[in-house]
């Protein structure tokens, strides 16, 4: 076809009117979808598939004539929830949020209360320390409750039996109850197989170990106590390990860091229960039926989990907490567990069928009683709008360990870089 | 020139129209009236470039002297994101590294993008099969070669350290020591961008007269003389242009990085920060921290810095032969 140009010109202004209709289109609309329609926004992986699935073709029980849509948000995903936000238009009814909820406390504005519609209710179904998480200091409920990450000490049965170490996970839970018995542990370990490792890295040992803590980097009353002697240990504890040779000092999230599971170098792990499916299970499946789980040395700790919040935008907020609390009601958080190994928030559904099966990948052993156990013993620290920052400053110390910094250097550079981000977020 | 021509023709033009309406005896009509289709038809750019380019630039002018965490208020904070930016000891490092690693890809390159070119020029056979191979990896996905490159820098079972254990020469930390990442990430800077450059290096030999170089074989000159008495300074201008867009792309470098060091709870640029350039550490501030306002001034920074470098690049390269020139003529005078 030959373009004239007049045609060309006639073409032009019709995209430009078409343009300028779009952007004008999407500036009207406040909430995104259609009338009789419930929006989510998730990540890859954090809801059950086959629930949302049912609710959007068979429409939301106990809201009539509604149905789901779900759309599923890839790359960086914050950044696009606060994009939304701020530009007021098209936002969704309802958006996951990953651990980090309590950076949103700051703009609690932006939900809806969840205790408006009767959330209290159901407050004793869930998990205690997950349900604070949820509410911001000024009392507001903003999240409800999805999956956690209760931990567990994973161990490789035919390597421990090599070392001539117990296998039975009772009895080594009580050969390994704290951390400097798993260092022990370790060093036997090393015995029967000399590079052997029970870190991938510092950064790993900080993030076990911290949720294990009573408190975390700030109170409630937003008083810095990562200061504290408690905290300076856990950076003695990473030189022990480093002297220990029990850091593999891999790079964090490399393709080394899974290297270690599937050669077995590294035969044991507190992680928690997502870490299985990630570690062993897809990077060593030649080793099913060998793995087990037991109590973790140090105490139960909680990593990950995430949660479902509704924006202020929604314009059916009572039928979008309709959905969530059917969502994640015992039933069906036992339901998405035997299907996406999102480990419940609620301990009644520790007690389901779905939960009971026997693991094949851990030789037949009901997991749930170790993670449920652990997911009970969890203490209810408070996660602070600036602990996602202050994860990267303390991060960067331990890794900064492994590079060859002392215990001393590291831990004032840790404390004066800590202390410079919050004055100037004012929260100090 | 074409330009001129066209200024020309339609002055000539209006001349005509203007002489015709003068025989009607109607006034002329106005500017505005006479050229809306032309300023119609080239709107959509502008309309395009304003929404998209020119809003946000200002925007960000806006942005730099706020704070926001990109839902709330915003409030206004005068200079103190500038203040702070040059207290800012992860900022200084994120230049430093980002100059390391643009030195450690630049040099290399266009000294590889030479070499290319003058064997693409010499070559008879499968001229164009070379020149598109040079080309592909430009075009392929940056992401993608960065994963792909990324296990092969692998620490401990990547394909690079594997073959160095081999030949016994031990293993070098590509991922984890400061230096071995930065010459990672300019390796696949250098691996991305010396095709492109060999082919516009090129194009430029390949305007170079063959008189000249007859001229000089007729004086005896041998093939060294050649290449750097008369290809380098004959490429000078096309050596300008590599070199400036080489530091406007290696200042701005980021997705190398980002990918070969994935974020790590929010730690950007691998282990210590040490491959954290300045793009990425604006990205982590901005979008990982949400401080869009200093996000915002690192942005300028790096404006600041990009001009600053490229006449710096302008004064090495390209304004010698002007600089020269003024220097001859100011003696002639003395004389």
């Amino acid at each position: 076809m030959v373009v004239s140009r007049r045609r060309l010109l006639a073409l032009s202004a019709g995209a430009a009117a078409a343009g300028g209709l779009g952007l004008a289109g999407c500036g009207s609309q406040r909430s995104l979808g259609a009338k009789d329609e419930i929006t989510l926004w998730t990540w890859d992986r954090s809801v059950s598939d086959k629930l949302v699935g049912a609710a959007e073709t068979k429409g939301i029980p106990g809201a009539e004539g509604l149905r789901l849509s779900r759309t599923n948000i890839g790359g960086n995903y914050n950044t696009k929830v606060r994009t939304t936000l701020a530009g007021k238009s098209s936002v969704p009814d309802i958006i996951a949020i990953n651990w980090d909820v309590a950076t949103y406390f700051p703009n609690q504005d932006e939900f809806v209360d969840l205790n408006d519609f009767g959330a209290a209710e159901l407050k004793n179904r869930y998990l205690d320390w997950k349900w604070k998480q949820c509410v911001t200091p000024e009392g507001k409920m903003i999240a409800f409750p999805m999956d956690t990450g209760p931990t567990a000490l994973f161990y490789r049965t035919d390597l421990l039996k090599d070392a001539g170490v117990s296998t039975d996970p009772a009895e080594l839970a009580e050969q390994v109850p704290d951390w400097d018995a798993y260092l022990a542990f370790g060093r036997r370990l090393q015995k029967s197989r000399r590079n052997t490792v029970l870190f991938p890295h510092l950064q790993n040992v900080w993030e076990t170990r911290l949720g294990q803590l009573p408190a975390r980097y700030m109170t409630e009353d937003g008083e810095y106590v990562g200061g504290r002697d408690e905290i300076r240990e856990v950076f003695e504890l990473g030189e022990r390990v480093l002297k220990d040779g029990l850091s593999a000092g891999v790079v964090q999230d490399s393709t080394d860091q899974y290297g270690l599971i599937t050669s077995g170098r590294q035969p044991a792990a507190i992680g928690a229960v997502w870490w299985g499916q990630l570690a062993p299970e897809s990077a060593a499946p030649k080793t099913k039926g060998k793995w087990r789980v037991t109590a973790p040395p140090g105490g139960a700790a909680n990593v990950g989990g995430s949660f479902l919040a509704i924006t202020r935008y929604s314009k059916n907020p009572e039928a979008a907490y309709k959905f969530i609390t059917w969502l994640q009601s015992p039933e069906n958080q036992s339901s998405a567990y035997d299907e996406m190994s999102l480990f419940p928030s609620s301990p009644r559904s520790f007690e389901l069928p779905p939960m009971r099966k026997p693991a094949p990948f851990y030789g037949g052993q009901r997991t749930v009683d170790v993670f449920g156990k652990s997911a009970e013993q969890v203490k209810t620290a408070f996660i602070s709008p600036y602990d996602r920052m202050l994860h990267t400053v303390f991060f960067a110390g331990m890794a900064s360990l492994e590079a060859g910094k002392s215990v001393a250097r590291a831990w004032k550079d840790v404390q004066d870089k800590a202390e410079r981000e919050l004055t100037r977020e004012g929260a100090i | 020139m074409a330009v001129t021509e066209s200024v020309q023709g339609s002055a000539g033009e209006r001349r005509r129209a203007t002489a015709g309406k003068e025989l009607d005896g109607s006034r002329p009509l106005p500017g505005w009236r006479r050229y809306w289709p032309m300023y119609a038809a080239v709107s959509p750019f502008f309309f395009l470039f304003a929404v998209f380019g020119v809003f946000p630039v200002g925007y960000s002018i806006y942005l730099s002297f706020m704070s926001w965490d990109g839902i709330g208020d915003m409030k206004g904070v005068g200079w103190e994101n500038y203040a702070y930016l040059l207290t800012d000891g992860d900022f200084w490092q994120s230049i430093t590294n980002t100059l390391i690693i643009w030195v450690l890809s630049t040099v290399p390159m266009i000294f590889l993008a030479l070499v290319i070119a003058y064997a693409l020029h010499t070559t008879v056979r499968f001229k164009a099969f070379y020149r598109v191979a040079y080309f592909m990896p430009n075009i392929t996905s940056i992401v993608a070669m960065t994963l792909v490159l990324g296990s092969v820098f692998s620490n401990s079972s990547g394909l690079l350290n594997n073959m160095l254990r081999a030949i016994s020469a031990g293993e070098v930390g590509w991922l984890s020591d400061p230096w071995a990442m930065k010459v990672a990430v300019a390796a696949i800077t250098t691996w991305r961008w010396v095709g492109y450059n060999a082919i516009i290096c090129l194009a430029g030999l390949q305007a170079i007269s063959s008189d000249i170089y007859e001229a000089a074989r007729v004086d005896g000159a041998n093939n060294r003389q050649t290449f750097f008495r008369i290809t380098i300074p004959m490429l000078r201008p096309v050596i300008l242009f590599v070199a400036i867009t080489s530091t406007i792309g290696g200042l701005q470098l980021f997705t190398e990085p980002q990918v070969l060091f994935p974020d790590a709870a929010g730690n950007v640029g691998g282990p210590g920060g040490e491959a954290t350039t300045i793009v990425l550490y604006l990205y982590q501030q901005a979008f990982i921290f949400n401080r869009f306002g200093y996000g915002a001034a690192i942005g300028w920074a790096l404006f600041i810095l990009i001009a600053v470098f490229s006449v710096i690049n302008w004064r090495l390269i390209g304004g010698r032969d002007e600089l020269a020139a003024d220097k001859r003529k100011g003696k002639r005078r003395a004389r």
